[in-house]
This record gives C-alpha cells, structure tokens and sequence, in this order.
C-alpha cells in the first residue's frame, strides 16, 4: 500500500506541473489536430484509388493514420519523462525523495504512471479529433478504452527507456539529441503512417519488427476491424512484454546509480 | 544529556577512488547545534550524506538517536529532517503543494499534513502566500520553505547542509533565527555544514573543523578561538613618568608574552590568553602608577585565525564565491522561469 502511494505522489506531482503548464498542453493537443487535419486530408486524395485502398486496408487514410498519430504523440511524450528526471537530480529534489522513506524504485516508476497518465489523456484528445473529422470505430466506445491502454502501455515502454537513459546520461541536451535522434526514425520505420505493402522490402523487413508497428497493429484492428483478438493478441503481448521488460531495467539502471 | 548522533571511524570512498571522508568521529547530544566548518570539497555533505542514509559509508558506523544507519535506515530516515544545499524547492508547485508532497513521502494522513503543515508554514512565515507558486519566492523563502518540508514530519534532529549559501547577509540572519528557535523553542538537534566563519560561529554550540576528510580540531568555537591564544590588547596610555615602570611591571603580569610600543603611546600587549580578564588590572597598574589611558581595545582571535591555524590555510574565498556564483545562476534561472 506504501509503495503505491509513493508511486501515485511522485506521479502526482508530475501531473500537476502537466496541467500547470497550459503552453505544454495547448501544443500537445494542437499537434495531433494538425497531423491528422493536413496531412490526412491530403494522403486521403491518395486513398481514392482502389489500389492504393488494397495496400491500406480500408478507404480512409484518417482511419489509417489515427494509430500512428496516437503512438507517435504517446511517443514522444513518454520518451520526455528522462527529462524530468534530469531536473530533479539537478535542483536536489531527487536526493530530497530519497532521503524520505520511500521505496526506491517508487521514483521512476511513478514516472512512468505520470507519463501513461499524461499519454492516455492526449490519445483520447486525438480520438475526439478523429471521430471530428469522421473516422469511425469500427469496435466502438469498449474498443476506444482498450485503444486508450494500449497507448497507455506503450508510453511505459519509452518513459522507462528514456528514464534509464537519464539515469546514465546526466543533462538534459544529450539526452533530448539522443530522444530526436531516435524517434523520428521509429515512427518512419513502422508502419504507422504507411503500409508496409508501400515500402521497399529492407524498410519492410524493419516495419516488421520495429515496435511501434506492434503496437500499431491491435490500435489499427480495433479501428478499421473491430474486435478481432487472433489479429491483436500477438502485438498486445509484444507491447506488454516490453513494457514489463523496460519497468525492470528502469529500475534497475535507477537503484544501480543512485545507490553508493 | 542523550546522545542524538554518534559516528565512528566513518570513512567514505567514492565509486571513482576519492578519499571524501577519512576516519571522522564525532558525537551530537540532543538539542546540540552543531557545526561543520571546512571549505567545498573537504568532506561536509558526504559526511552528511552518510548520516542521513543517502550514501552509503565505506566503513565505520554511524548511529542515530541509537539506532544503526545501515540495520535500520527506516526507522532513521523518520526521525530526521534534512534540507539539501541545492534547496530542493519544486518551484512550480505552490508552497503548500510541495509541504504536501513531502508529507505524503513520510506516509503523513492528509489530516496530520494539514494541521502540521499550517504549524511549519506560520512558523516560517509562509502560511500567507502558501498558494501561491514557488517560482515567485525569493531566494530566503525558499529556504524557509525547504526547511518547512524538511519540518513536516516532526524530526527529532535536523540536517541542514550549507543553509544560507548564496543568501545576502540580511537573508542569512534571519535564516539564523529560525535554526536558532528551532532548537530554543522545539527543542531540536541541529547538525549544519557551513563555510562562513560566522555562521559557524554565531549558531554553533561546538564546531568541528573538517579538512580533507578529517576532523583537524572539534570545541566549543570560544574554546577554539582560546586555545590557539594570543589574544591582542592595544591600549593608548597618556605619557608620563611612571611609564616605564608601569610597562616593566605590566611585563612580569602572568600570561603576558610582550609589549610591542608604537608611537603616540600606543602599546599592544600581546597576551596568551584571557585578554578580556587582564584589563582590569591593566586599569589599576596604569592608576597606581599615575599614567593615564585614552583607550583600550581588544582583539580576539577568531573562527578564521583557528581555522589558519588548524590547517595552514584560510579557507579560500574564491571557492566559495564560485560556487555561489553557480547556484545564483542557477536561482536566478529558476527565478526568471
């Protein structure tokens, strides 16, 4: 019960500043509106083609892109939390939790949650944006909450990847150059935003194991499909093993450089 | 008196080969305030550190209010308050926000924050401008504030490690009465780090001198300042015929070492110690031999001369003004945000 309570304040904290600071979610929600409202309408005169509606999967690129939109805001917002740390470390205050009795591994974990939090809030945000500009659900309102987690789940993957990077890396430049260094390609080389039957075959071959395609898969299906768990099961096990793998290593890089 | 804090033999190497403390042992009693002096990078905040359970010591122990820092950092960690150099304010939290959030790190009831946190924050003179952010404070409030966090849980002992560094002298004292009421009026133990002479000297019941890694000298700082002697005493004596006399038999006075004459009859006695107690009988000798005195003055040694004295060195004001200069910087950053 403690070490929930540490994980729910140190997230807590992190939320308030969320909220705090209106610019960061003002930009935060206007991103994914101009994404899905310029490039979507132009990428949808390419999906009148039937054959380009064969390589997407349905005849809408909105309803195509909506995932990749979602993981990539999901993406770059959990991939920030390292930054926070950074901060922390510099003004004291991670040395101020840490002299107060609360479990270790509380810290980056309750970033973590804040980052997740933060996510599923933006992902429904776009979701609204989508359903605005006409995409359909094709698994309706149960389906939006499970793509919601799902988004949820991904973000824990990158805040505890950029978390354990923090931990190691100490300033907050090198780590946003690393963080743009790595994002931007991740999203290019899945098929987030194109389908892989578009892509030559060694981009193809990377689409397939990148994980953000992974993730994409089951958001897509929920999306274009509805409830078909035999297409969602294997990218949710992907994402969830990640997820569960990175909150271990997390924790691990933050208790092997904060204990001396 | 109980003892609050006792450390043995504490020897600290960091992960990189530095020797930061090097077989220091001290023992706090209960409402002590006690000081540590040296200069940045002598040991302070690694002794600190490893006190308070944050670093863990290369050998020797430490207890605190009996309990062992390594068996039981627990039951340690809730019986102390500590408040960084850094002033680990969240400043884009309201003052309340952060005393909260520090509360519920020592698993505090929402009803216990709320009626200590009122306490801490009237007692700080914060409680009128508590919902506001932290960002608008400046550099003395968000001391206070940082040691209202460090206050919220009821420590029996309270760490503060260079508390006023990179304050303005007004700011400073007043910080200086807060610690100073701690202890008068809650009855706290107080362990600092200081590398200001005069903090270490006003507020301090004893000093310990650190110098790369070691205690060099440890004393109440007017039993310091006495026992590297030489206390001065200038007088100005009217000139006169019984002058001569009068400096001869001030000579053969127990403690005085010697007489050093300048012009205008201006003498300065440079006696070993207990200078203040020779005056007057300086006084009576000057009557009984009809030489009058203009005035008298004396000039003890202080924290600085046994600080010389004990290392060889001063403690260099250039290490000090740069770190100063950094976290300055640094307020000033968090300030304009």
């Amino acid at each position: 019960m403690r070490f929930l309570s540490d994980v729910w304040y140190v997230a807590w904290r992190e939320l308030i500043k969320f909220l705090r600071a209106k610019v960061r979610v003002v930009v935060t929600l206007i991103q994914p509106l101009l994404w899905l409202g310029l490039m979507g309408n132009v990428m949808q005169g390419f999906s009148r083609s039937p054959y380009v509606q064969q390589m997407l999967g349905t005849q809408s690129y909105l309803a195509f892109m909506t995932p990749g939109i979602i993981l990539m805001t999901v993406l770059f917002g959990g991939v920030f939390s390292g930054i926070s740390i950074i901060w922390d470390r510099r003004i004291g205050y991670l040395e101020k939790m840490m002299a107060a009795p609360i479990s270790r591994g509380a810290i980056p974990l309750g970033k973590m949650l804040a980052a997740a939090i933060q996510g599923g809030f933006q992902v429904l945000i776009i979701v609204l944006i989508a359903l605005g500009l006409g995409v359909r659900f094709a698994s309706g309102p149960a389906g939006i909450v499970l793509i919601v987690l799902i988004a949820m789940i991904f973000s824990t993957i990158l805040s505890g990847f950029s978390l354990s990077m923090a931990v190691t890396i100490k300033t907050q430049e090198t780590l946003m150059a690393l963080v743009n260094f790595l994002t931007m390609p991740l999203i290019f080389t899945s098929n987030a935003l194109f389908p892989r039957a578009a892509m030559p075959g060694w981009l193809s071959a990377i689409a397939k194991v990148n994980p953000v395609s992974y993730a994409v898969a089951p958001i897509r299906e929920l999306i274009l499909h509805g409830w078909n768990w035999r297409a969602m099961y294997p990218g949710i096990a992907v994402i969830a093993g990640l997820a569960l793998a990175m909150v271990l290593f997390a924790q691990w890089m933050f208790r092997r450089a904060t204990v001396e | 008196m109980n003892t609050a804090i006792e450390v043995e033999g504490l020897v600290k190497v960091y992960r990189g080969g530095v020797r930061a403390v090097d077989g220091i042992s001290f023992s706090i009693r209960e409402r002590e305030i006690f000081g540590f002096l040296g200069p940045n990078g002598a040991g302070k905040s690694t002794t600190i550190k490893c006190v308070i359970g944050l670093l863990r010591p290369t050998s020797g122990t430490i207890r605190v209010l009996g309990k062992d820092v390594r068996r039981d950092p627990g039951a340690v960690k809730r019986s102390i308050g500590y408040a960084a150099q850094e002033t680990a304010v969240d400043d884009r939290l309201t003052g309340w926000e952060n005393l909260y959030l520090q509360g519920r790190f020592y698993h505090l009831s929402r009803r216990e924050i709320r009626h200590r946190g009122r306490e801490v924050l009237e007692l700080f003179g914060l409680w009128e401008r508590r919902n506001d952010t932290a960002d608008t404070y400046s550099g003395g409030m968000l001391k206070r504030l940082d040691i209202a966090c460090a206050l919220i849980h009821r420590p029996r002992i309270l760490f503060l490690d260079e508390p006023t560094l990179g304050l303005d002298v007004q700011t400073r004292k007043t910080i200086w009465d807060y610690i100073e009421r701690l202890r008068s009026e809650h009855g706290m133990t107080i362990f600092l780090t200081t590398h200001y002479m005069e903090e270490a000297d006003v507020l301090s019941d004893r000093v310990a001198i650190i110098d790369r890694g070691r205690i060099v000298a440890l004393d109440r700082p007017g039993a310091l300042k006495a026992g590297i002697g030489g206390d001065l005493i200038t007088v100005r004596f009217s000139t006169g015929d019984g002058l001569e006399l009068l400096l001869r038999s001030l000579k053969a006075l127990p403690g005085v070492r010697e007489i050093r004459e300048a012009q205008d009859g201006i003498h300065r006695i440079v006696v070993e110690k207990n200078g203040d107690q020779l005056i007057p009988e300086i006084v009576r000798l000057a009557q009984d031999h009809g030489i009058g005195i203009h005035s008298i003055r004396l000039k003890r040694p202080t924290l600085d001369d046994v600080y010389l004295h004990y290392t060889g060195r001063q403690i260099r004001e250039a290490e000090g003004s740069r770190e100063e200069l950094i976290r300055s910087r640094v307020m000033a950053r968090r300030i304009r945000r």
